[in-house]
């Protein structure tokens, strides 16, 4: 019974995304850029999902692994001359190495502590790579134009469809449920004999993995990165933002966050940048305080109308 | 001569995050809830600060109350009208809508006053005075004792007053409190109110010294929470104290290994006193 409920929405799944792969076919360049652009922040949602979701430990900073990733794979593409199928693994598997090297100190501070390190770790992270001179500086890097954009977007759909598939594998697996019980009671799941130290920090190096894949992809889609434009926070805010909208620590939700914040942002930012970060914030508020355990549960437990939304607010209010 | 001269610098800047940090450590310590949007506000008391002074003409250091009392009632409706509904719900999803509100704040401004690098000049910025070889700009001085005045007052209405006696004992225990016939939800919103009228002037002394622009306040909530967190949380001396310890430690980092890594500082300072003291500098709790 439990396999077979485990097998439709895999099915399902897959047909998706055969559907997408053959897409590109019939659709308009324009369709074809906004596809790669929700692909890449579908998987950044879910790699955040991984951290933030499944073990609890709400990262502010997830734009420091995909800042690493994005610069890896432009130097070593732009000054070493690596070919780019060598240059991106090198960028995820530094990302990978920096998180679970970083995480081994940081994860140790709880909630707040670990929300702000991590920002700090992003903030520090662009003010290196502002500093130092093999990534260009403040000018930044410029790699070859790819006159296709087809590679990149069958590569961020591999990336997507790789981060979803362990975003799966962690909602049923030992591992997985190692890291639930860290994020319901950590002293609990210590007392049970998980090695939470280490549960904590493969989550993590997983997280930063999959953001810097999809980093050396994003620098060399765009062409061009320079450390404002790379080390953003409004990343991490769409990070956290997609996958708490949709459904933190659930596989579908980062999806259906994703899909729902790329497609408004799309149609807002050709009025103006600032007023997609605006709904961006609104989306947040209005979030946290009607459905904080996001879309996806809403829609499982088919609770639409406004009086059950605001049973939230009856809840925590002063 | 020249460490004595980044020692009266650091101390001078640090009286100011010690001001920015006294907000944010008591909207912390009173209602556990780390304020992300606190840069923001800083920014909004900065725009203030500007615009009386560049529509009207007030002085900056006039208009300080009128900034103080805009952002305390701007911060007054934050809490009693929002973050109120939520307040009691867990840490995550508190920090998550103050961080909503810092990206609404900011990009309203932006469309609003536009991204552009605003400065509030007075005829007095440029002057100083020198003692025994030791430069010291008249603003930099005058800012430095407006956070003096400035946290004592506020310090004064937390031990002396009847409104403080609320706070503190609002913050101790919630139930208790209300029990009392203590108007809890009022008293949130005046502590919320307080912090952001402490980051509004915060943000008007801000602007006679550095730029002004709408994401200024990003990199000042860092600060404000690692200085919260190196005096040690909840202790308003240790807001303080932190302050004077950032500024010091930035100047002299400035002076002595280069201006590039003032963010790298703060958080290396945050993570050190992790490690070495999670109570802070001067906190007791166990």
């Amino acid at each position: 019974m439990r396999l077979a409920s485990r097998r439709v929405p895999l099915v399902v799944g897959a047909l998706i995304v055969a559907a997408l792969a053959l897409a590109p076919a019939g659709l308009s360049p324009f369709l074809v850029q906004f596809l790669i652009n929700l692909f890449m922040l579908a998987a950044l949602a879910e790699s955040w999902n991984i951290i933030g979701g499944f073990t609890g430990y709400a990262s502010f900073g997830n734009v420091a692994f995909f800042g690493i990733g994005a610069y890896t794979t432009a130097v070593l593409l732009t000054v070493a001359e690596w070919p780019f199928a060598l240059a991106l693994p090198a960028g995820g598997l530094l990302a990978m190495a920096f998180a679970g090297l970083i995480g081994m100190p940081i994860l140790r501070l709880k909630g707040h502590y670990f929300a702000i390190a991590t920002l700090g770790v992003a903030e520090t992270m662009r003010e290196i790579v502002y500093n130092l001179k093999i990534t260009g500086g403040g000018t930044g890097l410029t790699m070859p134009i790819t006159r296709s954009p087809l590679p990149f977007f069958y590569l961020m759909l591999a990336i997507l469809v790789a981060a979803t598939l362990v975003n799966w594998w962690l909602s049923a697996s030992r591992f997985g449920y190692g890291l639930i019980a860290i994020r319901e009671d950590e002293d609990a799941a210590m007392a049970m004999g998980i090695n939470t130290a280490f549960y904590k920090t493969v989550a993590f190096a997983l997280s930063g993995a999959f953001a810097g894949l999809v980093g050396g992809v994003f620098a060399y889609w765009i062409t061009f990165i320079d450390p404002e434009g790379v080390f953003r926070v409004i990343v991490t805010i769409q990070m956290i933002i997609m996958a708490v909208f949709g459904g933190m620590g659930t596989v579908v939700g980062p999806l259906l966050g994703a899909l729902v914040l790329a497609s408004v942002s799309e149609l807002l930012s050709t009025q103006l940048v600032s007023l997609a970060e605006l709904f961006n914030g609104l989306i947040v508020i209005l979030v946290v305080l009607f459905m904080p355990k996001g879309l996806a549960e809403v829609i499982r437990k088919r609770e639409f109308s406004l009086k059950k939304l605001a049973r939230n607010l009856r809840e925590y209010r002063v | 001569m020249l460490a004595l001269q980044v020692l009266i610098n650091g101390i001078l800047l640090g009286g100011l995050y010690g001001l920015m940090a006294l907000g944010m450590s008591l909207i912390w310590g009173v209602m556990n809830i780390v304020n992300i949007a606190h840069g923001a506000l800083i920014m909004l008391g900065a725009y203030v600060t500007f615009w009386l002074f560049t529509l009207w003409g007030w002085d900056p250091f006039v208009s300080l109350p009128a900034t103080i009392a805009l952002l305390f009632v701007y911060g007054y409706c934050l809490q009693r009208f929002l973050l109120n509904l939520i307040v009691r719900a867990q840490l995550f999803l508190t920090l998550l809508i103050t961080f909503g509100v810092e990206v609404v704040m900011v990009n309203l401004v932006r469309i609003f006053w536009s991204s552009d690098l605003r400065q509030v000049t007075p005829t007095y910025a440029g002057a100083n005075f020198a003692v025994g070889g030791i430069t010291i700009p008249y603003v930099r001085l005058w800012v430095f004792l407006t956070t003096v005045i400035l946290s004592v007052l506020f310090l004064l209405l937390l031990e002396k007053t009847r409104l403080g006696r609320a706070i503190r004992a609002t913050s101790e225990e919630l139930r208790a409190a209300r029990l009392t016939g203590i108007p809890v939800a009022h008293i949130y919103a005046v502590t919320f109110g307080l912090g952001a009228a402490l980051a509004g002037a915060a943000g008007g002394l801000w602007g006679m010294l550095f730029p002004i622009t709408p994401i200024m306040g990003g990199g000042l909530t860092l600060k404000s929470f690692v200085v919260a967190v190196l005096g040690g949380l909840g202790t308003m001396m240790g807001a303080i104290v932190g302050g004077l310890v950032l500024g010091l430690a930035e100047s002299f980092t400035a002076t002595y290994l280069g201006p590039t890594y003032p963010n790298a500082i703060s958080f290396g300072l945050l993570v050190l006193i992790l490690i070495l003291r999670p109570t802070g500098l001067v906190g007791r709790r166990a």
